[in-house]
């Protein structure tokens, strides 16, 4: 598939970037499960480079493995900015097949919980070792204050990695982007709805400010 | 050797590090936990040097066990299918709301109650001699469509019983896990358990009424049972132990699999395998380990991802 070719791709870029520029910074899109993480990765890689990152799914932990889209060029006020994207699988303290035997039998739902467990061990050595700064994506339609939220808002803030929130789905009714200022006044919340694309231009602009 | 390389099938033993970096004979990263049934013959051949090896830490238990501690392999790897297949079979059983790791509890309850049985009949009136009682060990811990009997009936009925005889000190499971012991796992859990996240020695209650209940055991629960486990292994608690932490005295209510499982969950804490399909997940463990598991399999599998391999995968991709 595109595989070789994007690897082909990123090399020759890499090779033109060696001497002359820094690494593109890699931006980890991390979040909990369903709140919008691969819509918002795969609009990002539409919108600049054509083609998408991922399937995505109202059933939660459609993303089970992290992927990456190299060299997303950006272009805000004449400047380019390069960002890597890395869509993370949703990060939870709790797997449980029974949320998605509803969508399918049993055995593919177990299947499905074991792997979206090892995808949050990914997304969390990801997060360790391999990103450069962080969007997290939250539904707007839910209580932003929750642990993993918590715990994952405050492993980025000790690692002083650049962070945003991105207050998602605000084409939803219930949404309230002020519940999750309020809940995480220290960073800057964004409000946006990637499924629809609203408010995308206050999303690159902010992408390469603060990953620029 | 509860663990084993996939690939050069070589051996390790219960808590060993060396295998976080990746097998030293092959490099294989993919191991798994049960050992197979081979694997447990030939431990059960080794049983004099088995039994004698565990004494240090059971040393009360030691003369009623001595053939426990060569079937402990098999069992386990019995009980690990019992709990996988039970899992299926069992859900509807009367357990099953009580607990929620009924599946567990009741291919456990089976496999405990057969304990006591077996104990009374081999070694009350002798020691038992040597390898040909082991093999009666994988037969009673059979996993229940393989043994005659309805299995629910029997788990409900043997229930209580085994409650029962499971107030009798010692012997029990949790010595038995102890017996599996060495000074491997002993050292991998001193450096991966921080004492933080250990209750204070102190706080404990003197009769080991910690965490009795299925489900509420915590991480800090299943720190305690296997600290239990390795430090403890009998009811000498007066005894200083060893690598120096006592948290609680042996429960004689645990079933089997709850020792397995806390075993399982001591050795990669941060994921908990509440039954298959079901995990809890240590964030703050999966963050700050450098190893942890890629691939779980409900039989006993997996796969360590190693930092080398990691960084392997990530330059492919």
């Amino acid at each position: 598939m595109g595989l070789f070719t994007e690897l082909k791709d990123s090399i020759s870029r890499a090779t033109d970037r060696l001497f002359s520029e820094q690494e593109p910074k890699r931006i980890g899109i991390y979040g909990p499960p369903n709140a919008g993480k691969t819509t918002l990765a795969n609009r990002i890689a539409r919108d600049w480079t054509g083609d998408a990152v991922g399937a995505e799914s109202h059933v939660p932990h459609e993303t089970r493995r992290a992927r990456r889209k190299e060299n997303v060029e950006i272009e805000r006020d004449g400047k380019t900015v390069t960002i890597d994207i890395v869509d993370t699988p949703g990060v939870t303290t709790k797997v449980d097949y029974e949320e998605f035997t509803d969508e399918m039998d049993e055995e593919d739902a177990i299947r499905r919980s074991r792997e979206a467990t090892e995808g949050v061990a990914e997304a969390m050595h990801w997060l360790r070792e391999d990103v450069d700064g962080v969007i997290y994506v939250l539904d707007s339609a839910e209580d932003p204050i929750t642990q993993v939220n918590t715990m994952l808002i405050g492993i980025v803030e000790s690692r002083d990695l650049p962070v945003l929130i991105f207050a998602n789905k605000t084409d939803l009714e219930d949404s309230s982007v002020k519940r999750i200022e309020d809940a995480f006044p220290q960073h800057k919340t964004i409000p946006l709805s990637a499924k629809e694309g609203d408010n995308m231009d206050e999303v690159y602009d902010n992408i390469a400010e603060y990953f620029g | 050797m509860p663990h084993q390389c996939t690939n050069c099938g070589r051996t390790f033993a219960d808590g060993s590090k060396e295998m976080l970096s990746g097998c030293p004979n092959c490099g294989g990263n993919k191991f798994q936990f049960a050992p197979t049934t081979t694997a447990a013959a030939e431990s059960s051949g080794g049983a004099g040097t088995d039994g004698s090896g565990s004494v240090d830490t059971a040393s009360g238990s030691a003369d009623a066990s001595s053939s426990e501690s060569d079937g402990v392999a098999t069992r386990a790897a019995e009980t690990v299918r019992d709990w996988v297949s039970a899992d299926s079979d069992d859900d509807s059983g009367p357990e099953a709301a009580e607990q929620p790791l009924s599946a567990g509890s009741t291919a456990a309850t089976e496999s405990n109650q057969s304990w006591p049985a077996s104990d009374e009949t081999d070694s009350d009136d002798s020691e038992p001699p040597s390898d040909g009682e082991f093999e009666e060990w994988p037969e009673t811990a059979r996993r229940p469509e393989d043994r005659s009997g309805s299995p629910t009936e029997a788990g409900s009925d043997e229930q209580s019983h085994s409650r029962n005889s499971s107030d009798r000190p010692s012997s029990g499971p949790t010595a038995t896990m102890a017996d599996d012991e060495n000074s491997a796992q002993a050292d991998a859990r001193t450096e991966v358990v921080p004492s933080d996240d250990l209750p204070a020695h102190s706080d404990r209650p003197e009769k080991g009424g910690a965490e009795p209940d299925g489900d509420a055991d915590s991480v800090a629960g299943t720190h305690s049972e296997a600290e239990t486990g390795a430090e403890v292994g009998s009811d000498d608690a007066d005894r200083p132990p060893e690598h120096g932490r006592v948290v609680s005295e042996p429960s004689g209510q645990r079933p089997s699999i709850e020792d397995l499982r806390a075993e399982l969950n001591e050795q990669f804490e941060s994921i908990k395998i509440v039954r298959p399909g079901q995990y809890e997940l240590n964030l703050m463990e999966l963050y700050n380990r450098d190893e942890y598991i890629i691939s779980l399999q409900e039989d006993g599998r997996y796969v360590i991802d190693v930092p080398d391999s990691w960084h392997d995968g990530d330059e492919d991709d």
